[in-house]
């Protein structure tokens, strides 16, 4: 039960991660987002 | 002696003439292009600048530019140098755009051969907080995304000098900060902050805070930002990494996404992170000054949540009408204690702008009426429930709305803010509207040790009957309204007052979503025409379109 619980918290986690990447990649494709100093 | 003061390139760019001691004119670029934040040369702003002040361009003995493009350089390339590999494109390009940004190549271009002096960023703010305030002495805090290293100052102002005590560089900077977790949130930085703002009292600041504030390394006088989650350094896209994510496991939103607890969370940990930081240089600064009175200026000081905090240390605290990059023109051509009002933009005689009704006769139905009678139609068309554009006099610099290029309703319908923010400016709903109150009766609806001419302070209102002016969390961005300030705009109110007894008018600014202020009579009819609005003014002119 214990590994079971490990291993789904660990899916979650990748799962989240790899949206994030996907997410970022997608901010990098927009137009700059960010203030600007340089 | 004629001074023209110049910002540009970074954000807002602005221009001024400043004739012995006396600012004559200043406006934002911006206002003439539509492009919001213009942050290009402001040709149009110059050119507008030097033709009210009845001038030309060979009569200007000095030119001020408000910081220091070798400081600046030494800062980017300092950076870059840190991520040789990384940053090498970048480098490249910012190179090539350094190259058409010399001031004196462009000046030299329009004409001007003459001086140009060099200030630096944070010294162009302090200067126009410090010397447009009431005092003789005064702590002065400025604090933004960075200027050339200089992200934070405090410094003492005493007669008319300004000293620099203390000063915090980039990379740590709670302005960056700030616009990071707007970006995150999915809103535009250096934009988007006003909205942040607005969503906090939304959210639970215990959820992020601790988080947040895991960053900050403090020392007795200083604050100093873990920058692993961050791209500050070497990155013109985002402005964060992974590591921000793992820190808040929470995604980041993007624009067109909805807007869930979660980011309402974020928003209030994030004001609440700023507000601690704000808190400890105020403190830093009463302990070094020792004075009464506080200057806050750079892009930050439009928190106003945060400035009114200073009330915990300071008697008297003084935010000026511009505090950001566009009110630095202004201040690097200060050297001494001016008065000065924010209404220094183009102004448009009753000639001009009939011209400009009579183009638009067949949509429009137009009554000229004196000004008692019409500040008595307005009052009652407002206290009716009526949305009104009032257009008058000289067109306000910075970002408020301060009576002169507004859109007014009334407070007291619950519906109003619901109204104005789907229907006329078609922005988010959460966002709240500022009242404008005579400065006689402030005290009886607001919880205000002194005034607040330009919207800078949030406050906590006693009354229930301005809900469309009430935030969540029952707090107020109040402007107070004298008669030597704005006359017109005074007399109006007072009389909203006289009929319903509630001397306040909901102000915003005058433009639609995504648009400028409005510059133009021409530019205020359209939008009227193309708008949700019931009414235009512009000087004494009622103006009403045909059914």
């Amino acid at each position: 039960m214990i590994l079971l619980n490990w291993i789904k918290r660990k899916i979650k986690k990748f799962k989240e991660d790899r949206a994030f990447k996907k997410k970022l990649e997608e901010l990098r494709k927009r137009d700059p987002f960010r203030y600007k100093n340089f | 002696m004629i001074k023209l003061g110049i910002s540009a390139f970074y954000h807002d760019s602005a221009a001024c003439i400043v004739k012995d001691g006396k600012v004559i004119a200043a406006a934002e670029e911006e206002r003439f292009t539509g492009i919001k934040h213009d942050n290009r040369f402001p040709v149009n702003a110059i050119k507008w600048c030097i033709s009210e002040a009845g001038i030309h361009i060979y009569n200007i003995n000095e030119v001020h530019w408000y910081e220091s493009p070798e400081k600046k350089d030494n800062r980017i390339s300092t950076t870059f140098a840190k991520k040789p590999f990384r940053t090498f494109f970048l480098n490249r390009k910012y190179k090539k755009s350094k190259k058409s940004q010399d001031p004196k190549d462009i000046l030299e271009s329009m004409g001007y051969t003459g001086k140009i002096i060099y200030h630096d960023h944070h010294y162009s703010h302090a200067a126009f907080s410090y010397y447009t305030s009431p005092y003789d002495s005064a702590a002065i805090l400025t604090v933004d995304g960075v200027g050339e290293w200089e992200t934070t100052t405090i410094s003492i102002g005493e007669g008319n000098n300004i000293q620099k005590l203390i000063s915090i560089d980039f990379p740590n900077s709670l302005g960056m900060l700030y616009s990071t977790i707007t970006a995150y949130l999915g809103f535009k930085p250096n934009e988007g902050e006003y909205k942040v703002m607005g969503l906090a009292p939304y959210g639970n600041p215990d959820i992020y805070t601790d988080k947040l504030l895991s960053l900050f390394n403090n020392t007795s006088n200083k604050y100093f930002i873990d920058q692993s989650p961050f791209t500050w350094e070497y990155s013109d896209k985002v402005m964060f990494n992974k590591k921000l994510f793992k820190l808040l496991r929470l995604q980041p939103r993007f624009p067109e996404e909805e807007i869930t607890q979660n980011h309402k969370d974020l928003a209030a940990s994030l004001q609440k992170v700023y507000e601690i930081q704000f808190n400890k240089l105020l403190i830093t600064a009463k302990n070094i000054t020792k004075s009464n009175n506080i200057c806050i200026g750079g892009g930050c000081a439009y928190n106003g949540v945060a400035n009114s905090i200073a009330y915990k240390h300071f008697d008297s605290v003084y935010t000026p009408f511009a505090p950001s990059d566009a009110g630095s023109a202004i201040g690097a051509c200060l050297n001494e204690k001016v008065n000065i009002s924010p209404y220094l933009g183009p102004s448009f005689s009753d000639i001009e702008v009939k011209k400009e009704i009579d183009k638009f006769k067949s949509q429009v139905n137009v009554f000229k009426i004196n000004e008692d009678k019409l500040i008595n139609k307005v009052a009652r068309l407002i206290n009716g429930g009526c949305i009104v554009a009032w257009f008058q006099g000289s067109m306000e610099f910075g970002a408020r709305a301060l009576g002169n290029r507004s859109i007014l309703a009334s407070p007291t319908d619950p519906k109003m803010r619901e109204k104005l923010n789907y229907v006329i400016k078609k922005r988010e709903g959460f966002r709240p509207f500022a009242p404008s109150v005579t400065e006689e009766r402030y005290q009886q609806f607001f919880q205000m040790k002194e005034t607040s001419p330009y919207m800078s302070k949030v406050v906590k209102t006693h009354s229930k009957n301005i809900p469309s002016a009430t935030h969540i969390d029952g707090s107020c961005r109040v402007q107070t309204v004298s008669k030597k300030q704005n006359s017109k705009f005074h007399k109006l109110i007072t009389e909203i007052g006289s009929q319903s007894g509630i001397p306040i008018v909901l102000n915003t600014s005058f433009n639609l979503k995504d648009q400028t202020i409005t510059l133009t009579p021409s530019d205020a009819i359209e939008r009227y025409l193309s708008s949700q609005i019931d009414f235009l003014i512009i000087n004494n002119y009622l103006i009403q379109k045909k059914k």
